[in-house]
């Protein structure tokens, strides 16, 4: 496989802020790649620099093996879906989706049986002569998606284009998105604050903070090895719980403020203090003896799921069955020692 | 080459382009002419000297002799009230039309914008309009203000010295009425409604909800309006030439005019520009109340 | 508690704060149909007794309107067409950025926006006649008045120009247009509305400048409207019916064009007046 977007050592600054600090990566053809991390993060400002709608301050960018920096947007043969969508009002749908074709010297004819082409795939062939304003917001969504795809460029970059959607038509545009990419074999960019699209979507999730790449890596890695507690924190839903513990002088023993311990499978620094991460989903209650206890402090039940908090808020457990507890009782809690994430309470850097 | 053709297309040259074109007109036509208005009033400028740069040097001369003219001291109290009752009746009357606007009444936006041709009419015609609505013995003000019994005798609006700058000002505060009430009407408009509900469910009565939520809410509306209103009115030329000429006695005469009738009926340019340079002090004044009030705006 | 008759009271009230406003439109036209002894009948007459339009075409001819009508188109013309080509582009990248040299230039603007054409007129007239250029004075009035005219038709179209999302011009972009391409392609065609009305509000208020003309251009045959009326007005004129038809000969075009494009003009100011 060949790198279809390579980025080394960019650089981006804004006056003196620091946008983007030295961030390398590489996508591959054929892959769709997820940025993903808390607004301000760069991730936009990296997709923009990517599209050439922004300058890079340093460093290098090529898009399928030529060198792009500097190179206006037109050359570069790359799509974008922006949040906003951005059609233009004052055309209609046949000329929202032809613009580019129009653009690069397309033919009239040409251009009209490529936009019904392109309309039978999104489903808009009843929507060709309206305009923007006369359509809702998952049509707007698809006749973005069409301009898009039109063009068979080289690369998709999506910038939020769910955000503006309801809840459930974005769960059924992730799956069509998804579908799409698979049938083009595009390469796909796309830009996010929700990791549970990066996670659902792509194939590579690249989680971003302050202008750094924290870590990529395929989706299940992610969630299974985070290499630092933001990463650890961002992905996955609910997000993991973190207590500050202990390592006992034989290192393999956890033990927790209250005193109480739990045997690691593995061998760590002794002595040490530790922030312990465990994943809501990961805890249970206990049938048999348990790892430590909490006492509930709420419970909330949304029918399918149940999640209980402890009295002092700081963990969090879900479970599938209904709960038969209430609001004070105080309970066992059993982990598999294999999933407690150890993090550096420090530097937040995996253990 | 090349390259700066490209940047034409698809870089910042575009912008750079666009934007200098404007400003060097702008710089030649209104910036270079603002500096050599300010190097004449500090120069000897006569019928000799008109066609060339460099003429002798006057020192403040022009200034002593503007402050030392006779009618200096009558052109300042009235460019005073000129500009002082100008603003106020025009601030006052387009707030309490703005406020009367905001209620909700079928045709209440239109009947609004209809106010504001007054704003787009040549100056110099309604000028003509109020010189004749106010003309002594035929005109129609003093036989409306005589029918109400507000006046006994024939009021000579245009001629007597008493009342010569107010026919002005009257003239004035028509002409910018509507624009103040458009501006502060937008201010109104731009308070959100539910800050009212809270207030009326708080046990605010309506003067107590203009006071505590609609006057500070309107604040940098309401510096906008009033350094606008100062620089309108500094601006205000063509009712002079078509109402009172000045006269009589001077008793209307304003800076504005004081300095154009300088250059162009009496060709003292240098007493022109000096007096036009002591009103720019004025209106720069003014300016930076504007750009303060607007601030927040300009920055988004 | 429902008041249904209140809105209907509130435009009775409307209706009449507008005839008292606009009653010196009206005075202007109700003369203008007077005769010349009736002006001066004591007390005046609210409606004239016989409509007489005859002095409309006596004025027309006698005060040769035609010429002046012409001069003012001319100016007018001038000046909103060197407004609208220098100013369009202007406003465009002020809106378009946002940073010190934005802010430096948008201030300049706004400085430039208050300076009185009265202070202006004396330093522009003595190097007009420097350069020579007062041989050619009508075209010296268009360059003083559109620079007069400029800073406000910047400022409003400016408020337009950051109605477009920038994203359109980006997608444009993307698409594979080029920035002058997007610009003409996208952004122009959206603004359009806004500048057609700043436009035409530059249009109104060059066709009755007064001072740069009055100040500048001395041969009747290319003096503009403004200064046409000037020469048979003062402080002890009497031919006022005259006076009133030559003022509604030249206002009627200018009322009208308001009166149809009201809504849209309003739209246009509010938005970007105070901006």
């Amino acid at each position: 496989m060949t790198a279809q977007i390579e980025l080394s050592h960019i650089q981006k600054h804004y006056g003196s802020f620091h946008a983007l600090k030295d961030v390398s990566l590489r996508i591959e053809k054929g892959s769709f790649v997820a940025l993903v991390g808390p607004s301000g993060c760069g991730k936009s400002t990296l997709l923009r620099s990517i599209a050439g709608l922004e300058t890079i301050s340093s460093g290098e960018l090529s898009i399928a093996g030529k060198t792009m920096t500097g190179v206006p947007p037109r050359h570069r043969d790359i799509a974008m879906v922006f949040q906003s969508y951005a059609l233009y009002p004052h055309m209609t749908v046949e000329e929202n989706l032809t613009y580019s074709l129009r653009l690069h010297g397309v033919g009239k004819a040409e251009a009209k049986a490529k936009a019904a082409e392109v309309a039978q795939t999104t489903g808009l062939s009843q929507l060709l002569p309206r305009y923007p304003r006369q359509l809702s917001g998952g049509q707007r969504q698809r006749v973005a998606m069409g301009r898009a795809i039109i063009r068979n460029p080289k690369a998709f970059l999506f910038d939020e284009p769910l955000s503006n959607l309801d809840a459930a038509l974005r769960v059924q545009m992730r799956k069509e998105i998804r579908a799409l990419h698979d049938r083009l074999g595009a390469t796909s960019v796309y830009v996010t604050h929700d990791q549970i699209e990066a996670m659902t979507m792509a194939d590579w999730v690249v989680v971003m903070r302050d202008g750094i790449i924290e870590q990529q890596g395929r989706p299940l890695d992610l969630y299974d090895h985070p290499v630092n507690r933001f990463v650890a924190g961002f992905i996955g839903s609910p997000a993991m719980n973190f207590v500050e513990a202990q390592i006992a002088e034989d290192g393999t023993t956890l033990v927790l403020k209250t005193g109480e311990r739990i045997a690691l499978p593995r061998q760590v620094e002794p002595n040490r203090a530790v922030t312990a991460g465990m994943r809501p989903e990961n805890l249970t209650i206990a049938n048999g003896p348990p790892s430590f206890h909490f006492t509930i402090g709420n419970i909330e039940s949304t029918g399918s799921a149940t999640y209980l908090t402890s009295d002092d808020g700081a963990l969090q457990l879900v479970q599938s069955e209904r709960a038969n507890r209430a609001v004070g009782d105080r309970v066992g809690v059993s982990i598999d020692p294999a999933q407690i994430h150890l993090f550096d309470p420090q530097s937040g850097k995996r253990i | 080459m090349g390259r700066f053709f490209a940047g034409l297309r698809d870089g910042v040259g575009f912008d750079i382009l666009l934007v200098t074109v404007a400003m060097i007109f702008l710089v030649a036509m209104a910036g270079l002419p603002l500096i050599y208005n300010v190097l004449m009033s500090f120069q000897q400028v006569d019928m000799f000297t008109l066609g060339s740069f460099i003429r002798p040097f006057a020192g403040i001369q022009n200034y002593i002799d503007v402050v030392r003219a006779p009618e200096f001291w009558l052109v300042t109290r009235n460019t005073v009230i000129f500009v002082f009752f100008s603003m106020a009746g025009q601030f006052v009357l387009g707030f309490a039309l703005a406020l009367f606007f905001a209620q909700n009444f079928p045709g209440a936006s239109t009947i609004r914008g209809l106010f504001l041709v007054s704003w787009v009419m040549p100056g110099l015609v309604v000028g003509a309009i109020w010189s004749w609505i106010l003309a002594g013995d035929f005109g129609v003000l003093n036989t409306i203000l005589r029918n109400l019994g507000i006046i006994q005798s024939t009021v000579f609006w245009k001629s007597d010295p008493a009342f010569s700058i107010w026919a002005v000002v009257i003239a004035n505060i028509w002409l910018g009425l509507a624009f103040n009430m458009l501006l502060l009407s937008v201010g109104l408009a731009a308070i959100p409604r539910d800050l009212y509900e809270a207030a009326e469910l708080d046990g605010a009565n309506a003067f107590q909800r203009f006071w505590t939520i609609t006057l500070p809410m309107m604040r940098s509306t309401i510096g906008a309006v009033l350094s606008l209103g100062l620089i309108g009115t500094l601006q205000q030329f063509d009712l002079f030439p078509a109402i009172t000429e000045g006269g009589p006695a001077n008793t209307s005469t304003v800076a504005q005019y004081w300095s154009w009738q300088m250059s162009f009926q009496l060709y003292d340019f240098a007493k022109g520009a000096t007096i036009s340079v002591m009103m720019l002090v004025l209106v720069l004044f003014a300016s930076i109340i504007y750009v303060r009030s607007t601030r927040h705006e300009v920055r988004g | 508690m429902t008041r249904p008759f209140i809105p209907w009271l509130l435009l009775a009230v409307a209706l009449a704060l507008a005839a008292v406003y606009l009653f010196p439109l009206y005075w202007m036209y109700v003369t203008s149909f007077k005769s010349g002894s009736e002006i001066f009948a004591n007390p005046p007459t609210f409606w004239p007794r016989d409509i007489d339009a005859s002095i409309y075409p006596d004025v027309w001819t006698r005060r040769t309107m035609h010429v002046f009508l012409w001069n003012s188109t001319l100016i007018a013309a001038g000046v909103t067409a060197i407004t609208v080509i220098f100013g369009t582009g202007c406003a465009y990248v002020l809106a378009r950025y946002r940073n010190v040299w934005v802010d430096i230039g948008l201030f300049s603007i706004l400085m430039l926006q208050v300076l009185p054409a009265s202070v202006m007129v004396t330093p522009l007239f003595v190097a007009f006649n420097q350069f020579g250029l007062l041989n050619y004075p009508r075209t010296a009035v268009v360059l003083a008045a559109a620079a007069k005219a400029m800073p406000f038709f910047v400022v409003l179209v400016r408020a337009t120009f950051m109605t477009v999302p920038r994203e359109l011009e980006e997608a444009a972009l993307v698409d594979g247009n080029s920035r002058v391409g997007a610009f003409f392609s996208i952004v122009l065609p959206l603004a359009r509305n806004g500048i057609l009305v700043c436009a035409i509000l530059t249009f109104m208020s060059s066709f009755g400048e007064y001072i740069y003309s009055k100040s500048i251009i001395q041969s009747p045959a290319l003096q503009p409207a403004s200064v046409g009326l000037s020469g048979f007005l003062g402080p002890n004129s009497t031919d006022w019916n005259s006076i009133m038809a030559y003022s509604a000969i030249y206002v009627t075009p200018i009322l009208a064009v308001f009166v149809l494009l009201q809504r849209r003009i309003v739209s246009g100011l509010t938005s970007g007046a105070l901006k």
